[in-house]
Parts: C-alpha cells; structure tokens; sequence
C-alpha cells in the first residue's frame, strides 16, 4: 500500500467518523422537528420515524393557542434581557475595581469571590426559596432576576484578568484629559473589551435562557413561568402526545440555536477564551 | 456610542420589568378602586376547565365586579406545587384539593371554612363528599365533582371478536375456574402476527392489542383489586395495613396479568406515564379499560370506534370500588376573601355546577345539578348507569389523612418496582407500607 | 495623596452592586443553610430548633449515601467517555479536513441548549414503546425504566450534550502546539501513534486538566436532564443524582432540614473533589499554555 494511498484512506476515515458523530448530534435534533409537524393521529398509527404527511403546524399553533406558550417566551425574553444587563454592567464596574483601582480590604474581598465561584446552586437554592419566600417575593418578576442582577463572580473574576492587561497608559492617557471613573469605562475600557463583554453576553444568555431549577422552585402558576418550566410541565401532563411536547422541545432550543449560528465564530472563540482566561 | 446603547437597553430593559410585566393578568395586585376584581381559580382538569370557562361567563355576567381566571396546573405536578404555593401566599384564590392534601391544610388554617361561611349550601351536597371532606366537625371546601365509581370501558368490535361478554367478568386469586376474566383478556390481546395471548406461540414482544390497563393506577386499579378481594388498605385511624393477605393476592393477580399473561402494557409504560393506557384504549390498542367518569369525556371525544361502558371488573367478594370527590377550596388568607367566596357559592350552586355536569366533563358534587351530567350523556347516546349504584354498591374507603401526599410518595417508587416485577410482591408491599408509614409519623 | 480617600470611595461606589450581590445572593445563604439544617421545616408550619437530628436522619436513612454514590458512577461514566471523544473529535477536526469548521459547530450544538428540553427529547427517544430508538432497532428495550440499564443511558445522554464542547478545548489545545515539535519528531523518525503518546498528549496536559476539573464539578451537581429523563430518582432510585435527592427532599418531601443537610454535604464533598484535583494538577503539571 503506497503512502498516497494511505493518507487518502486516512481522509475517507476521518471524514466517515466526523459525519458519524454530526449525524448523532443532529439526529434527535431532526427526529424532534419532524415529529412536530407530524399529525398526532399520524403519529399515533404510524409511530415514530414516519415522514410528516401531511406536514402540519398544527402543534405548533395548539402550542401558542391552547397551552399559552406565548407567555413563557415572553417571560424568558424579559428574565434573559435584565440579568444581561445588570450582569454587563455590575461586573464591568466590579472587575474594574478589583483590577485598577487600590483600597483597602480589596484582597480579602476578592477571596471572598474567588471562594464564592465553589459553592454551587444546589447548596443555594434552599436558602434562597426561603429568603424569597419570607420577603414575599416568590412568584415575581423580581424573584426570577435578582439572584443573578448583580453580576457573578465568574463574571468578575474573569473581567478583572482581563482589565489587568489594558495598558495602563490608555488609562492614565483618558485621567489626565480630566476624565472620571465612568467615563474611563465607557470611553477607553469597554472599547477595547469588546470580545472579552460579548463573549460573556453570550454566556449569559445561554445560562439564564436555560436556567430550570430556580425559576421551577421560586415560580408559581403561568404567570411567571419560563421557557424550560413550561417545557417540563407541558411534557408531564401530555405525556403521551410527542408532537406537540416536539413542538414545544424545538421551540425551547430554536432561539438559541439561531443566535449560536449567527454568532459562531463568537462564540466558539469566545468559550475557548473563557476555558483559557 | 457604545454606552448609549447600553444606556438605552438599560431603560428599556427596566421599563419592560416594570411596567411590562407578564403578558398574564397580575393576580397579586390588590383590587383598584375601580375595575373588576380578578378571582384566580386552580385545578388540573382540562375538561372542567372548559366547562367552568362557560360557568365563569354566567357568573361574570350576573357579577360585573368580578372576573374569574383559570390557572390549570398538571396533576402529575398538581401537588408538589400546591404546599409551596399555599405557605408563599401565592396560591390561587380558590384551588382544588383532594383527600391527600386538604387535612394538612386545613389544620394549619390555610382554607376558608366552608361550613361556617356557605353553611346554607351543604345540604344540597353530595353526602359522600361531605362527609370525605369533613374534619373538626366543619367542611373545608365546596364539593366540585365526585368521580362516581369505576367502571369498565370496553372496545365494542375487540369484544365482539374475541367473543366476551364485558357485562360480566370477574377476577379470581386462587381459583381458575370461578376466573373468567383473565381467560377473557387472554383472548382480547394479540401480537402484529394476530395470534392471542391463549394460544401457544403468541409473542409478549410485539403486542399490537392489549387487553386490560392493569398497572399502578390507585383509583381504578389496585384500590379496587384489593376492596374486591376483601382486602384495605388504610384502617380507620389512617394507618396503612395494605400488607395483608387479601392486598398481596389483588397485586400479586395485576402483576401476573402484565408480567406473566401479557395482557396488560408493560410497567415501563404505565409508571412513568399515567395516560399511556387511556392513550392506548383511546388509539383503538385495548380492548378493556377500567377508569371513572374522569376520562368519559376524554374517551367519548377521542375515540373512532364504538365503544360502550360495562360495570367494573367484579372480584371474590363483589364489585368494590373506590369513590372520590374533589372539592374547590378557599384561600383563607386571600386579599380578595370575599370575591372568592362568591366564586365559591357560585360554584356550590345548582346553576354554577350545573356547567360541569352540562358539559359532561364530571359529574357534579351537587346533587340537584347531577341531571345535566346523566341528561348530557344520554343525548349522546352514552349509557352512564354503571357509574352509579347499577355498577355496585360495595366500597373501599378513598385515601385518607392529612399526610397521605409524603406517604404516597414515599410507596410510589416501591409499587413501580412491584409492578415492573422487579420485587416480589409480599416483601414489596411490607416495604412500601413501612415506608408509608414511616413517612406520615 | 488627595485622591487616595476619593478613589477608595470610587472603588467601593462601583462594587456595591456586586457585593451586594455576593453577600446576600450567595454569602447570606450559607449562614441560612446552616440555619435550616439545624431546624425542621415542612414549609406548611413554623419551623422548629432539632439541632443535629437532621444530620443524624440523613446518615441514617441512607438515601443520601446512595445519591452520592450513583452521582459517583455517573462521572465516572460520562467524564472519561467525553473527554476521550471530545479528544478524539478534535483531532479530526484538528487534520484540516474540507469543513472541519462545520463538524466543529455542529458537534457544540448539544452544548448550546436547555438540558431540560434535550432530556425531554431524549425521554422520547429512549421511550419503550413509541421510542425513536426502540423503533428504529426493532426492539423493546426499556432504556430508562431497567434498573440496570437507566443510569448508563442517562449518562450517555449527559456525554452526548458534552463532547462537542470538550472537543473545542482540544481543538484549542492543539493549535498551541508549535508545529515546529511535530516536524522534528517526523525528522526523528517517531510515527503518528509514538507522536501522539509522546508528544501530543503530555502537551495537552493543561487542556485536560482544565477539562476534567470543570467537567467533574459540572457533573457532580447535574440535575436537570436527569430530571426530565427519569424523574423522581428513576427505577429502584438508580438515577438519584445528588442535586435530584437535595430537590426531592425540599420541594416534594418538604423536610427542608435534611435538604440543608444534604446540601452542605455536596458542598464539602465538592470542595474535597476540588482540592484533591488542584493538588493533582500543580503536582503534575510542570509548564503553563496560558499567558
């Protein structure tokens, strides 16, 4: 066997394996969008991995019409677009005042939130439902954000490594123009952030868009339910009914996948960025 | 630039929290000097929901100042919600409950008392229903619905074929020949080759026909197995006794039918989902389907093929069923008190329940709006007689105590394993009724 | 000096938000978990003072024993398959194949979405009898009611959401390495396989390591796909993950006390993991990719 020859079956091999694993991958994908559009009683003579005939958005409009999903999303939307903000703008002044300015008590304090980054939301969300039951506020919007409103540790930790590395003249540059703290923010450290802020957008919104366990225990009724909440309710109560839980699956992971798709450069460099801080 | 946006995103975003809100109606916001009071009312049945949407436009009509909203919560999650949503405050105003739960509730002082406040309506009552929701001498809710008794579904062309008489069938632990049932659902379940579960090379793997719904389905399986064998499964102070011989043959009897007959559908289905064989019944796969009035109206709107309704399954000492009502309960500490109290007269009124019955979603707790539901029925050609004494008159005493929700928690997963043939039964049930036991002290 | 009292106020003006948060979001919890381990509580009724009843319930009843353990095994499955797969993945996506950058986004896919809703569409899937998966092989297997057969499946799904992203760490990880050291161990006449022990993956070490630290502690709280899955600890509890046991305690037995106690149980559990890995890695590794 000639070395051409071996590398050519080498090329065919990877290429057989990489589809195989993209084949895995998009299959429960495809399998859960096809069956949306499938007819239940379609669905229910002919089983699982028959081709919708003929393709119906009857799911989905049972979705929107009978079990107000409208809701949840518009809901999720909200819940994803305050904690985005709030976390930006928290953890940008937060991460800058670990990284750039001196006062006392800053090392102790930044262990503090370095030792935060361990304790992990299961430990958390007893306490919490208490705390938020106590004050009244289970079951508002407020209960669904402010735990996340003021920005994470993570999101600290990883913006002060980065702030580290502006070159102080940028800064000493913008304070002898006469700017102040704020202004240095806007003009000189969040311009020359930009991959760093997105890449934590992006991180946001996937977390919180996802989020199940604290909006399940700290909502009640539709009132406040998300995506993911309205997802597992409506799968136990249809449990049976594939097409329209499909539906209501597709429409969960829909949005994210469209925004992962526009932005995946970013993202796919930005996660490697984060892992690699 | 940059900040500008972020400036305006900031606004919007806050703006969007704060005065957007849900797109749902707030219903914490205490009623405003004008406009009409918004009443939430919880339940989990889609099909009262719809009739009560119908009753709740008469009673806004005949009440300007109140508007009534429905908030259907899944049974499966119906009672992990409700205990949180009743110690947070934030439950509905008015709210169904059923025997697990309504003792700990009313103990705690959560529900407004009904026998006190709306006493000039019990009479009109179902008794049964009066009487399961009593505790401390007073009654903890209006009456919604009471289920009747189980009775037995029955594909129409299935039985024909296989030549069974639905009318009459009874189940025996011990004795073959005094069990005509099994014989019956033998012949009523088949493979995709068309063979029957009686003839000898019939295959359990490939059933395309089931013959009867035995699985883990309190009320219209097992309670009523073990009351029709003679056996109980609390004793009068609650305690659970369902170890007892008569209870061991009635599921040792179930487990065989899906274990060792194949007459039933898998575990493996039925555990992790409680309308897989309603589903299959409904789908024209099973022949026989014994269930309550709760899924008439699932069945009669869902089913493509004749189908008719026969007395339950009878057993050694009869026909035994499990009879249960459900009743719609105040929220004592509700700001809208009074509103709900009204929603609460209306819905223990004739003319209120009268929709639930009308619409043949349930079978009214209130006596004189009974009719509706039997005349609803009749119209469409639906013989309704066995769900009352014409089906027996032999009961077993519904779940009851005030911690019956932990305890049936604490046996579900054990009955799962019991009925997937994974654990002998005896040590099985000893197990699970030590652990419901353990788990309500 | 003028400034030195004015920036300490600046600097505390912009963390107060944030430390806001820290302190009542994630600090004020701790101290209130330690409060309600020490109490009963059913939610319903006012709690009331056990000291360390709970603790002694908990040890005794077992439950939590047995959710740490299957929590145990369900690493022990997943983080060795995904990392092996995601490596493998990025080294064919590494070989510069005609869309390898499509492979590459594909696989992340998984990663990208709720774990609830993909276990929702798993438990569709692996359902027994109108399963995709059962249908497709003509079988009746029951993947997520069997005892013996409900973790390894769930561990599987759990794999599947994470090779992807693994793989993206590996991909990084290879592009640091130099050139320059492969083509001088080809010089030196090593083939692909001696190159890949010797010097591919003792390069990779910091990429590894990194891998397995977040993904041991990602995996020891998994919760939500299991949830969907296999609700209620599974068949037999053999699916019991830790954080499923913690919630099941507090929001549907509603004895939060032990909850507590179960809680700061994974907590210590976690931060053991944690050190016993640090000191793994600062021992092991003898150079640094970062900058």
């Amino acid at each position: 066997m000639t070395a051409v020859l071996r590398s050519r079956l080498g090329v065919l091999a990877s290429h057989l394996a990489l589809l195989a694993g993209a084949a895995l991958t998009l299959a429960p994908f495809l399998l859960s969008v096809l069956t949306s559009l499938t007819s239940p009683q379609q669905f229910a003579a002919e089983g699982p991995l028959s081709w919708p005939d003929p393709v119906t958005g009857a799911n989905y409009a049972q979705l929107f019409t009978r079990y107000e999903f409208v809701t949840p999303v518009v809901v999720t939307a909200q819940v994803v677009l305050v904690i985005l903000v709030g976390q930006l703008v928290f953890s940008v002044f937060a991460a800058y005042a670990f990284a750039r300015l001196e006062f006392p008590g800053r090392d102790a304090l930044f262990w503090v939130y370095l030792a935060t980054l361990m304790v992990p939301q299961a430990v958390t969300i007893i306490p919490l439902y208490s705390m938020m039951t106590a004050v009244g506020l289970r079951n508002t919007f407020w209960a669904l954000v402010l735990p996340y409103l003021f920005g994470s540790p993570y999101a600290v930790f990883l913006l002060r490594e980065h702030f580290r590395g502006i070159p102080g003249e940028l800064i000493d540059a913008a304070r002898l123009d006469g700017c102040g703290t704020l202004r240095i923010l806007r003009h000189v450290v969040v311009p020359v952030s930009k991959p760093i802020l997105t890449t934590l957008a992006v991180i946001t919104v996937v977390t919180h868009w996802n989020n199940f366990l604290w909006p399940l225990v700290i909502t009640a009724g539709p009132q406040w339910r998300v995506i993911t909440v309205a997802t597992a309710g409506l799968q136990s109560q249809y449990n049976g009914n594939w097409t329209v839980v499909t539906a209501a699956t597709t429409l969960a992971v829909a949005p994210l996948l469209v925004l992962f798709l526009v932005f995946q450069r970013n993202v796919v460099r930005s996660i490697t960025i984060t892992g690699f801080r | 630039m940059k900040i500008t946006h972020l400036a305006a995103a900031v606004t919007a975003a806050i703006a969007l929290a704060v005065t957007g809100c849900s797109p749902v109606a707030p219903a914490d916001e205490p009623a405003q000097g004008d406009g009409p009071t918004t009443v939430t009312v919880r339940l989990w049945d889609q099909q009262v929901a719809a009739a009560y949407e119908k009753s709740f436009a008469e009673f806004e009509r005949r009440n300007p100042d109140i508007t009534v909203k429905l908030n259907v919560v899944p049974y499966s999650n119906y009672f992990t919600q409700l205990p949180l949503d009743v110690s947070s405050g934030t439950v509905d105003d008015v709210f169904w409950v059923n025997t697990t739960y309504f003792g700990a509730f009313a103990d705690s002082g959560r529900l407004i008392d009904v026998g006190k406040e709306l006493a000039d309506l019990v009479p009109g009552f179902v008794p049964a229903a009066v009487e399961q929701y009593t505790r401390n001498s007073t009654l903890w809710g209006v009456p919604a619905l009471t289920d009747g008794r189980i009775a037995l579904y029955y594909n129409k062309a299935m039985v024909a074929e296989a030549d069974v008489d639905p009318n009459n069938l009874t189940w025996h632990p011990t004795d073959p020949a005094a069990d005509t049932f099994l014989p019956a659902a033998r012949r009523l379940t088949k493979d995709s080759a068309g063979r029957t579960a009686d003839q000898p090379d019939f295959d359990p793997k490939s059933i395309v026909q089931y013959g009867f719904n035995a699985g883990r389905d309190l009320q219209a399986i097992y309670y009523n197995f073990v009351g029709s064998n003679g056996g109980r499964f609390q004793d009068e102070d609650d305690a659970f006794v369902f170890a007892n011989p008569q209870a061991e043959q009635a599921f040792t009897y179930l487990v065989g039918l899906i274990n060792t007959a194949h007459v039933a559908p898998p575990a493996a289905d039925t555990n992790s989902n409680g309308d897989f064989s309603r589903d299959q019944f409904i789908q024209g796969k099973m022949a026989l389907f014994q269930s309550g009035t709760y899924n008439l109206k699932n069945i009669a709107d869902g089913a493509r093929f004749e189908w008719g309704i026969a007395p339950m399954i009878a057993g050694p000492v009869g026909r035994v069923s499990v009879v249960n009502s459900v009743i719609a309960a105040g929220h004592e500490a509700s700001p809208r008190r009074e509103a709900a109290l009204r929603v609460l007269r209306w819905l223990g009124s004739q003319e209120g329940a009268r929709f639930v019955g009308a619409e043949g979603a349930a079978l009214p707790a209130v006596t004189a709006a009974q009719q509706a539901f039997y005349d609803y029925w009749h119209s469409r050609g639906v013989d309704t007689r066995f769900f009352g004494p014409e089906g027996g008159t032999l009961t077993i005493p519904a779940p009851s105590g005030p911690k019956y929700g932990a305890a049936d928690a604490a046996m579900e997963p054990i009955f799962n394993e019991i009925f997937a043939g994974r654990i002998a039964v005896g040590p099985g049930l000893q197990e699970a009724q030590d652990a419901a036991n353990a788990a309500v002290r | 000096m003028r400034g030195w009292r004015g920036r300490t106020a600046t600097a505390y003006l912009l963390l107060a938000p944030s430390l806001f948060g820290v302190a009542v979001f994630l600090v004020l919890p701790i101290l209130v978990v330690l409060w309600l381990a020490l109490h009963r509580w059913d939610i319903l009724t006012p709690s009331t003072f056990v000291g360390l009843a709970n603790v002694v319930e908990v040890a005794r009843d077992g439950r939590f024993l047995h959710s740490l353990v299957v929590t145990a095994v369900f690493v022990a499955f997943t983080i060795p398959a995904q990392t092996v797969l995601g490596l493998a993945a990025a080294l064919l996506i590494n070989r510069g194949l005609r869309g390898s950058a499509i492979y590459q986004v594909v696989l992340v896919l998984p990663w990208i979405c709720a774990p609830l809703a993909l276990g929702v569409v798993w438990r569709w899937i692996l359902a027994p009898t109108d399963g995709a998966l059962n249908t497709l092989l003509g079988t009746r297997i029951e993947w997520l009611a069997d005892p013996a057969l409900a973790l390894p499946s769930v561990a599987a799904v759990s794999v599947w959401t994470q090779v992807g992203y693994v793989a993206l760490f590996f991909v990084a990880g290879l592009r640091a390495i130099p050139p320059a050291v492969h083509e001088a161990a080809v010089l030196d006449g090593a083939g692909p396989w001696q190159r890949f022990w010797r010097i591919t993956l003792p390069l990779l070490r910091p990429t590894t390591f990194f891998v397995l630290v977040t993904g041991v502690i990602a995996s020891f709280q998994t919760f939500d796909a299991v949830y969907a899955l296999t609700p209620k600890g599974g068949p037999q509890l053999s699916t019991d993950v830790v954080a499923g046991r913690i919630y099941y305690e507090a929001f549907e037995s509603r004895a939060v006390g032990n909850a507590a106690v179960m809680a700061l149980g994974l907590f210590v559990v976690l931060v053991v993991v944690t050190v016993v890995q640090q000191r793994w890695f600062a021992r092991r590794t003898t150079y640094d990719l970062s900058t």
